[in-house]
């Protein structure tokens, strides 16, 4: 699995997930949170999803220090590897 | 007999003073034979048993069938009834819904009903002073079941909101979201016996002045096959005669009932004062005159027949009607073979000879019985034929147990005028409730 099909997988919950999001870009130095005003539990929605669609297990502990959607992607693929 | 909840000031059969008079002036229903409540009066006026094979579920179950209503699609719901809504009741709607269990969901599309009904989407009540009582415990168990599947699988990938949405509050917050609804708000838990314990509990905070408006919302308990089985092995469910006939298989005050057939649905009503709804003009369609809550201080299954006397006795006295006045009774009418026999001899204790003057029907015979919603249903389908003037049919009656000898409407639904209506409702831990209700003349 390589970094754009995560990245594809990501964009479809965030615009699924987060009010305000659909038709807007995004991009990998976008935070969630800081640049959509997502909410905790959409960011929780979001990467649980995207984990589940991917099958990929990251650590809780690591998803708690993440500060942008790179870093996300970052530890995705990490995992996935 | 020791009467509890006996009113202190001795005004039996005395109307109550206008400040203290609650009326409904919103309902919603979404059942097995009906997605509103036109459609769903029009099906159980015509006794369409709602009962079918289940869609989905474990083959090693005993259970075969009931009421399944775990295909239930929201969206297509809100398409199909919604068109009238507010846009951003539709909106907020629609993302609650997605992690929303079946109940929330199905909860979610009541209110909204019973709301557009009552036209609070154009005249605002105080949003601060609007209630939200939920009736109903143990209800999401069919999400809570498949995340344990989904734990046993893998834990990190259950549902990410489970930690919320597995809560009986969860069901009330979705709606109260949805809605807008700031005022005292809980949830009621009384298992078969919620709904009506909720609408006492709705019908209390009106009277006390804590509340200006309550939706009363009768939650769904989701059908899981643990709770089936469960079911089963305490013999409380029917599953040995009618697995080749399910829509018989609900057959109130017959000989061959066997156990109740469980159902999934939801109702729910906005209650207010009589002078708020007289205020804001709208539609009345009944008034709530009183309700009760009696226990029977037994952790059995079965039927407490002193119980149920005084759930009925307590509900016409907070009421101020007097037995001979009723003119028709919703029974609790489970199928069961002791549940109906005690309620039968209960009615026959608290109206005497009037018993047998009366029609007394079981919705549940066409329905099945909807658990911690049932009541809220029968609540609903009380006041249709009160508005209808016209009482279903009791479905299934074919040979009825000689000693059950009241009126239960069988077959064919039959024009009736209905002033004064008494609807009942009893729960394992042995709790009884009972809810009295008026024509709006």
């Amino acid at each position: 699995m390589n970094r754009s099909e995560i990245f594809t997988v990501l964009k479809s919950n965030m615009t699924a997930i987060i009010d305000g999001v659909e038709g807007v870009e995004i991009n990998e130095t976008n935070s969630m949170v800081n640049d959509f005003g997502a909410d905790s539990l959409e960011v929780v929605e979001v990467i649980s999803r995207t984990q589940r669609q991917l099958r990929i297990k990251v650590p809780r502990t690591k998803l708690s220090q993440v500060s942008n959607i790179k870093e996300l992607i970052d530890l995705f693929e990490k995992a996935a590897s | 007999m020791n009467m509890a909840n006996q009113t202190s000031d001795n005004n039996i059969c005395q109307p109550r003073s206008e400040q203290h008079r609650i009326v409904v002036t919103g309902m919603g229903i979404v059942t097995t034979i009906g997605e509103t409540s036109d459609e769903y009066f029009d099906a159980v006026v015509a006794g369409q048993s709602g009962i079918t094979p289940w869609q989905d579920k474990d083959s090693r179950l005993y259970s075969k069938f009931g009421g399944d209503m775990s295909g239930f699609n929201f969206d297509a719901h809100i398409e199909r009834v919604g068109k009238a809504y507010p846009s951003d009741w539709i909106k907020r709607s629609r993302k609650l819904s997605r992690s929303a269990s079946l109940s929330g969901r199905l909860v979610a599309a009541a209110a909204m009903q019973a709301f557009s009904k009552a036209e609070l989407h154009n005249v605002k009540l105080n949003s601060e002073r609007f209630g939200h009582v939920l009736g109903g415990n143990n209800l999401g168990n069919s999400y809570t079941f498949e995340n344990i599947l989904e734990f046993e699988d893998e834990p990190d990938f259950m549902a990410p909101l489970y930690g919320l949405v597995a809560l009986d509050t969860d069901v009330l917050a979705v709606s109260s979201e949805i809605l807008g609804l700031k005022g005292p708000s809980f949830t009621v838990g009384g298992a078969c016996a919620s709904s009506n314990l909720a609408l006492l509990s709705g019908l209390d905070l009106i009277r006390s002045g804590r509340a200006d408006a309550v939706l009363v919302s009768g939650g769904t308990m989701e059908l899981s096959p643990v709770w089936l089985q469960g079911w089963t092995l305490i013999d409380a469910i029917s599953f040995r005669s009618f697995n080749g006939e399910p829509t018989q298989a609900s057959r109130p005050f017959d000989k061959r009932r066997e156990g109740f057939v469980p159902s999934e649905g939801a109702g729910v009503v906005v209650l207010e004062s009589l002078a708020s709804a007289q205020a804001r003009g709208v539609h009345i369609y009944a008034e709530l005159l009183g309700a009760s809550s009696t226990s029977n201080a037994s952790r059995l299954t079965k039927p407490g027949l002193d119980g149920q006397i005084r759930a009925m006795s307590c509900a016409l006295q907070d009421a101020r009607i007097c037995p001979d006045q009723v003119d028709y009774i919703n029974a609790h009418a489970t199928s069961t073979p002791l549940g109906d026999a005690s309620e039968v001899a209960a009615i026959k204790q608290v109206f005497g000879a009037h018993a047998y003057q009366i029609p007394v029907n079981s919705t549940k015979s066409i329905l099945g019985h909807c658990l911690t919603a049932s009541s809220m249903v029968e609540m609903i389908t009380t006041i249709l034929q009160m508005n209808h003037s016209l009482v279903h049919p009791t479905i299934n009656l074919e040979e009825p147990d000689p000693e059950l000898d009241l009126d239960f409407v069988p077959h064919q639904a039959r024009e009736h005028k209905i002033d004064f209506a008494l609807s009942n409702s009893f729960g394992f831990g042995g709790l009884n409730s009972s809810v009295v209700l008026g024509a709006i003349n």
